[in-house]
């Protein structure tokens, strides 16, 4: 059985499964309104911000976290990126009546991405106890087992990092939009 | 003897088998001075001040991410409660996230409490309960929260017996709320919550006043204040040719010993007395040749490096491991706190002769001493024969030791795993390993310094000592220093500060405070204060920050005390002192609604809280927070109407209070001057808020300085300064900046005409743009006259 990233965060029984890229991009298209929210990990490599960005590019709109909103900036991507702070946006998001980012509504599916992974995994805990009628689903593509996300990747150490970049890929292309 | 009847009167010499305790004597004439009417609240219980809590509840409503989906606290257990199912006793989860807050801030202000009490009983011990609270020409108001909350004005140390019994009755009566089968609301547990951390502000700020009263420390008498001396920080600030003694704790008396038994046996010079933690803090207020050695975040590091010849503790912040780590290195350890005795023989009034032999001679590992008086002397002469014999003793790895560890590493990603950071420490050891130690140097500071890393290690690697080693030169070289702890604001700087405060034009007080648990190391603590003294907010520290912070240095090699001024006043920097002098924080805060405003404080505690919420602009900043008083801390500033960011790993705490922009209704004001209800923008946004980095902390803490009552003048100087940290650290404008925009003559006037297009362009606003004024688009005008409150007994008159 996988650990989690941090040894320790055993959440209780509802423990989320690890997943190959193609099952979570499977997943992800399955979503009625997707969310990738990005955090400032993704900054360490221009790879992952063009990761977000092609993601970004299949409609799928864009919260940026922490200071990752400076990697769309750079890139020049900002249409459908707003900055948010990850807090703030959780509790927006475990509101049934939230407008969302459009104005339209809130959203039924979201993607962690490039987030810290204790912060990360708290607010996946906050969403998976209290974001539940209607359900928000939660998946992470970061390179850490996230038990309280529904779906995630394994733990990939540094030395797998080209493996992960390579996981990426096949995720963005398995998302059907 | 007659049989005593109700009403009826008894002749005491006619008792028999009856003892008479006399209690407090107090004279004719001499009951509580009228200093001031009383107000409404003087010592609240638990639900007097509920609907002040339930104010800001729905405004900030509590937000749970929990960090165990279970209940495990009593034998229907364990209940699974994911998703907010209820539990065998009929909790939810989101009351059991309530209830474990609460118990959070149960422990943290328990463990002020505790110290505080603990001190009152050695001060009066030692110089009697009649020591007087006087602070100097400078500090008419010398107990604000006591004033405040208790509705008392304390002369004497004495005093305070009263306001301890206060709260320790109010903390029985809240850990009795967390029983099964008592509270089961997720707002009454937080309400709970801030009375809790209400309380845990006055505890800190009964122990500072009492050891300030008895050390004689600074204050505003001569010597103290924004002019206080500077004292050395850092590993590398210790000389270890010296015998060593490390304090290590935040109850000071023992320490204070070690300072007077050096100074009256001429051995200032000779030893070296250092401290980790906040006794380090209170050590040099008290004996200003002490030096602090670290913050919390190091101690073990510090511990493990086998500088100390001798280690004293007193009480919190103390590795529960402290022991097995003075035995690793041979350093006797001596503790000095019925809260904290891992075990050793209680030595207390022994022979010193006796005691010291034993330590030298190894034959116990440590002892306790709970009399303070007692520790100086046993200390001192222990370290002075250990240094001796511990000379020739060396705990840092030789380069061959560390050659075969680096080596020796599997890279199997275990450390990782265990790290709360999660550091790729296998990555630098193999880098190491091929001569390059930089990437293992560089972790020293990342790391929170938990040891985790060494219990799952595979190969055994005593990683700390490793990655010690790699950044033992830099570690030689760590020379910071900072000015000794203050004490109290002074009120005739309140009266200087107070009208640009209220009004905007000091764009905000930032207060930086709390533990080392940081995501990113040390220098983040130096880069917050740095960038708002530079800008000219006020910046008050305690604690693990006010350490941190000192040990990084500009271009010019100053450190941050150097190269601010030491006056609470627009650009200074100011040590406040350790955890429990933060009272003086919330003090400052109370004092300009005091002082300025002409509030009144006496058990006045809500209507003061209001005015700090709408019109201080202050933040706090526990940008490392970890422990349970930590918790305490900022909910005690976030019922005051003080909001707090975190650092990521304070989402932790699985509570924050933020507040919800978007929902109109939950920003209406009253205008006290005439009743009027007035919808506002959303200032402060949030009590309690975590931030991912510091890029992003840096504007999030300029935005919680908004306050309703800022004038045009002084909102255009914060909004300069949250759009220029946006643009600085994020790249971009904020997306709400327009929300703060009430008037074109709250824009800086340097980007007014660029700032009203884009409010025309992207905000749809109408300008006039000959006369430069915003005609439609804001939440509200300006109002120069506008006299926010949430408090409708406060309206003067109705419209």
């Amino acid at each position: 059985m996988e650990v989690a990233f941090d040894v320790a965060n055993v959440s209780g029984p509802e423990m989320g499964g690890i997943a190959p890229p193609e099952v979570i991009g499977s997943y992800i298209s399955s979503a009625r309104k997707p969310l990738l929210v990005v955090g400032s990990e993704m900054l360490r490599d221009d790879f992952f911000v063009e990761i977000a960005i092609e993601i970004g590019k299949k409609g799928i709109p864009i919260a940026a976290t922490g200071h990752s909103i400076r990697g769309f900036v750079e890139k020049e991507y900002t249409e459908n990126v707003h900055y948010y702070n990850l807090h703030e946006l959780t509790n927006y998001l475990r509101d049934p009546n939230w407008k969302g980012l459009d104005g339209e509504g809130n959203y039924d599916f979201v993607i962690f991405y490039g987030i810290i992974y204790y912060y990360a995994s708290q607010m996946l805990s906050c969403l998976k106890n209290f974001a539940t009628e209607p359900l928000v689903r939660t998946v992470s593509i970061d390179r850490y087992y996230h038990p309280n996300a529904r779906m995630s990747f394994t733990n990939i150490m540094p030395r797998m990092e080209e493996e992960y970049k390579d996981m990426l890929d096949k995720l963005v292309e398995s998302i059907k939009r | 003897m007659e049989e005593i009847k109700k009403g009826g009167l008894v002749d005491v010499f006619d008792l028999k088998n009856v003892d008479v305790h006399i209690g407090e004597i107090v004279d004719e004439g001499e009951g509580e001075e009228e200093w001031e009417p009383m107000g409404p609240h003087p010592m609240p219980r638990i639900a007097t001040l509920r609907d002040w809590d339930f104010k800001l509840l729905n405004r900030y409503k509590p937000f749970y991410a929990p960090i165990c989906d279970m209940c495990c606290l009593c034998t229907y257990g364990k209940c699974d409660l994911t998703g907010n199912k209820k539990g065998a006793c009929g909790i939810r989860m989101d009351a059991q996230q309530g209830r474990i807050v609460l118990l959070a801030c149960l422990v943290g202000c328990s463990a002020h409490c505790g110290h505080g009490r603990h001190l009152l009983h050695d001060m009066i011990k030692k110089f009697g309960p009649d020591v007087p609270i006087d602070f100097g020409p400078e500090v008419d108001i010398e107990a604000p929260l006591t004033r405040l909350v208790c509705g008392i004005k304390p002369k004497t140390i004495g005093d305070y017996d009263e306001v301890f019994s206060y709260v320790e009755e109010q903390i029985v009566q809240l850990a009795d709320a967390l029983h099964t089968g008592q509270e089961g609301s997720y707002m009454d547990f937080e309400s709970k919550a801030l009375h809790m951390g209400m309380l845990d502000s006055l505890n800190k700020e009964a122990a500072d006043i009492i050891q300030i009263a008895c050390y004689g420390m600074p204050t505003s008498l001569p010597g103290g204040g924004p002019d206080v001396p500077l004292v050395d920080v850092g590993i590398g600030t210790i000389d270890t040719n010296k015998p060593v003694i490390i304090v290590i704790g935040h109850n000071v008396p023992p320490a204070a010993d070690i300072g007077v038994y050096l100074t009256e046996n001429d051995l200032e010079d000779k030893v070296e007395l250092g401290g980790i933690c906040c006794t380090s803090i209170d050590t040099t207020r008290v004996y200003t040749k002490a030096k602090i050695v670290s913050a919390l975040g190091r101690q073990l590091r510090v511990l493990r490096a086998g500088i100390a010849d001798v280690v004293v503790t007193d009480e919190q912040c103390i590795r529960a491991d402290v022991l097995e780590l003075c035995q690793r290195v041979q350093s006797p350890m001596i503790a000095t706190n019925d809260k904290a005795m891992h075990g050793l023989v209680d030595r207390t009034d022994d022979d010193p002769n006796k005691i010291v032999e034993d330590l030298v001679s190894g034959r116990v590992p440590g002892v306790i001493i709970l009399e303070p008086d007692q520790v100086g002397e046993v200390a001192v002469r222990t370290a002075l024969q250990m240094d001796k014999k511990r000379r020739s003793l060396n705990f840092i790895l030789s380069d061959d030791e560390f050659k075969y560890y680096v080596n020796d590493c599997i890279l199997c990603g275990g450390c990782t795993l265990a790290c709360p950071n999660g550091l790729h420490i296998g990555e630098a050891n193999k880098s190491a390993a091929t001569g390059n130690i930089k990437p293992l140097a560089d972790l020293f500071d990342l790391c929170v310094g938990c040891g985790r890393c060494e219990q799952v290690c595979k190969k055994h690697i005593p990683i700390v000592d490793v990655m010690t080693k790699a950044a033992y030169p830099q570690l030689k070289a760590e020379k910071g220093r900072m000015r000794i702890g203050r004490g109290p604001i002074w009120d005739s700087e309140i009266r200087e500060v107070g009208a640009p405060l209220v009004l905007g034009t000091i764009p905000g007080i930032i207060a930086p405070i709390g533990c080392g648990n940081y995501p990113n190391g040390t220098k983040d603590a130096w880069l917050i204060v740095k960038e708002f003294a530079e800008r000219n907010y006020i910046v008050t520290l305690t604690g693990c920050m006010a350490i941190d912070c000192a040990l990084w240095k500009d271009e010019e090699g100053k450190t941050i005390y150097e190269a601010h001024h030491g006056r609470f006043d627009a650009g200074g920097v100011l040590n406040i002192g350790s955890c429990v002098s933060n009272a003086h924080i919330h003090g400052a805060a109370i004092k300009v609604a005091s002082i300025f405003a002409g509030r009144p404080l006496r058990g006045n505690y809500e209507e003061i809280a209001d005015y700090i919420l709408s019109r201080v602009g202050a933040c706090g900043v526990a940008w490392g927070a970890m422990s349970q008083k930590a918790a305490s801390i900022a909910t005690g500033f976030n019922r005051l109407g003080v909001p707090a960011v975190v650092g990521p790993h304070g989402a932790k705490y699985r509570r924050a209070f933020m507040s919800r922009p978007d929902i109109k209704e939950d920003w209406k004001l009253i205008d006290a001057t005439d009743g009027s209800e007035v919808y506002v923008e959303p200032g402060p946004q949030d009590l309690l808020v975590a931030c991912e980095t510091v890029e992003e902390a840096l504007p999030m803490m300029a935005k919680l300085c908004f306050r309703p009552s800022d004038t045009d003048r002084g909102r255009s100087i914060k909004l300069t300064h949250y759009i220029d940290l946006n643009q600085k650290y994020l790249s971009t404008y904020p997306p709400d900046w327009h929300l703060f925009v009430r008037a074109a003559s709250d824009l800086p006037i340097a980007t007014r005409n660029e700032l009203l297009k884009k409010l025309e362009d992207e905000q749809e606003w109408k300008i006039d743009w000959k006369k430069k004024k915003i005609v439609e688009g804001p939440i509200r005008g300006y109002n120069p006259s506008f006299n926010p409150t949430n408090l409708e007994r406060l309206i003067r008159g109705k419209k």
